[in-house]
Parts: structure tokens; sequence; C-alpha cells
């Protein structure tokens, strides 16, 4: 089982349309939330958006995370301890407003458990290899907990 | 539990909210966390045993819900009185930093860990004003008004 899913802000269905076109001649199952895009999936079964609870019901389902590289996608999929490939808008194409997605890429690869594409090709390689995606949990939270500490006395002052 | 000092939690759905939650999961034995962000339907699954506000979305492509979204967000201020805001961003929460430091409150923004490259568009808005001003990434801090104290990954 996979599960592709591309936010709430707007829609990608070059996304959409390449992971359903890989699932449909790769005869993988799957859910697919596509937001308001216009490509309807044929192979995998689709929502255009989900309350928090059943995202993460189709989340656990799966083997597998395919999203846009929304930070919110990430965090959620590490936390369940469930790879993810993230592959990212492009501004040119007019699937964002800016292309912080790609700028963020490169440190998003370095997350255990993420994987990256920012191309059609680099997404169908790293589906070739889906078996081999590994997550490890996620790492102390030292980062998290300093920041949260950091705050709580800025708070008190 | 009413003892603890009050704290406001805002964002806006999706990766915002979740980067929120993910400090004020921690906060919550420290301060009594209320929270205001749009849209009821991306909401956490433990989110019953919370306080949360709705307030109107608002980004750069309808900026007339700026109105909305602050009256809204003024009346949350004035209902509940907390002694801190704490936002992951975007616009909603830049919209209660303004109006927390005319209130006199203390505010605190912490810049999404999206933002590699630069301090968001809602960041540079709220920065002007917030108490605080955090960024997720140490190459962005300059050690004075933007701070690098510690990242939600």
């Amino acid at each position: 089982m996979i599960f592709v899913a591309v936010g709430t802000q707007f829609p990608f269905d070059r996304l959409i349309r390449v992971v359903d076109e890989w699932a449909a001649q790769h005869e993988v199952a799957g859910m697919a939330q596509i937001a308001g895009g216009e490509y309807l999936p044929q192979r995998l079964q689709w929502e255009r958006f989900m309350t928090t609870a059943v995202f993460n019901q189709h989340l656990q389902a799966a083997d597998l995370i395919i999203s846009h590289a929304g930070m919110g996608n990430i965090i959620t999929a590490l936390e369940h301890r469930k790879p993810i490939i993230v592959m990212n808008r492009q501004h040119a194409l007019g699937e964002h407003r800016n292309d912080h997605q790609l700028d963020g890429l490169a440190w998003m690869g370095q997350l255990p458990g993420v994987y990256t594409a920012s191309t059609q090709d680099e997404l169908y390689a790293l589906l070739a290899r889906r078996h081999e995606l590994q997550v490890t949990p996620l790492a102390a939270d030292a980062r998290r907990q300093a920041l949260v500490d950091f705050i709580d006395q800025a708070i008190r002052r | 539990m009413s003892d603890k000092p009050k704290l406001l939690a805002i964002s806006s759905p999706g990766g915002h909210w979740i980067q929120l939650n993910r400090l004020s999961a921690e906060l919550e034995n420290r301060y009594q966390v209320v929270y205001a962000m749009p849209a009821a339907l991306f909401t956490s699954t433990s989110l019953s045993e919370r306080k949360v506000y709705a307030v109107t979305d608002v980004s750069a492509d309808d900026k007339w819900r700026l109105i909305p979204c602050a009256l809204q967000v003024l009346y949350i201020l004035v209902k509940e009185r907390p002694k801190a805001i704490l936002s992951t961003g975007a616009a909603p929460g830049a919209v209660a930093i303004w109006l927390g430091s005319l209130l006199g409150i203390r505010t605190i923004w912490v810049d999404s860990i999206a933002n590699v490259k630069q301090i968001s568009r809602a960041g540079r808005l709220a920065k002007k004003r917030a108490d605080v001003f955090l960024t997720q990434w140490e190459h962005l801090s300059n050690g004075e008004d933007i701070l690098f104290k510690g990242a939600v990954l």
C-alpha cells in the first residue's frame, strides 16, 4: 500500500499523475489525497481532503508515503515511522507561490527516512527500490527540547 | 490548573500547525495552552481536551480576510488575556503578534523550518513586533534580533 498526499493549500497534479501511472503499471494499491487537483487517479483510490484522523489512518495503513515537500507530511510520516518520498513543487509550473520547497529539499533528504526527488525519473528510481527505503525512529529530541526550554524561559523572562 | 500562566498558540493549518503542536505539547504541563487556527478540519486527534478557537484564514492571495481574522484574534486576546502568544506562522500568527504587542502581551515567533533560505514573508512582518524572534536554522540567525535556539526536528 502506498499513500500519496499533496497537502491542503494547492493541487499537485504532476505528482498525483506520475504516482497513479506508476501504481497502475506495477499493480500497487493505495490512496491519494489530491486537494483541488484536476487529475483524478485511475488506479489509486482518492479523496480531496481528509480530517487528521482519516489522514492518519491512511498513513498507518501504508508502507510508503509519497508527498509534496511539505513539513507537515514529513513530520507526521516520521512520527509514525513511515518512510516518505517527497517531491518539490515548482514555482515555474504554478505549483506554489515560490520555490521554498526546492530550497528545503537538500536538508530534508538528510533526515533519516526522508527521500527526495525533484523529477519524475528520480521519483521512479526511488519507487523501484521502495522495499529498501528505511526509517529510523526520530532522533533524540535534543533540538526540540532546547527550543521548547528557550521559549519557556522567554515567556517567563 | 488555572494557576498556570495562559499561552495562546496560533498558526495556519498543515505544516505550521504540526510544528506548533510539537512545541506546545511540551509546554502544556507548564502553561494553560489555548489554541487558535483556521478551519476545524485538519485538527489533531487529541484536540477534544483542548480549547481551540477557529479564525478566518488569510494569505497573500486574499488579503481582505485580514479584517475578519484580526477581529477574531482580538476577541480571543481580550477574552483569554494570555500572558504570551506563540506562533509558527503564517499570516494569522503575524496578525496575533501585532495585536498582542499592541495589548502588551509577550509575543514569540518561531519561523517555520520549511524556510531554509530566508525568513518567511509572514515572519518578516511579525519581526517588526515580536518580542522574541526565532529561526530554526542557525545560518539565518544573526545572534541579535533573529535567534537560533533549536528546531522541531
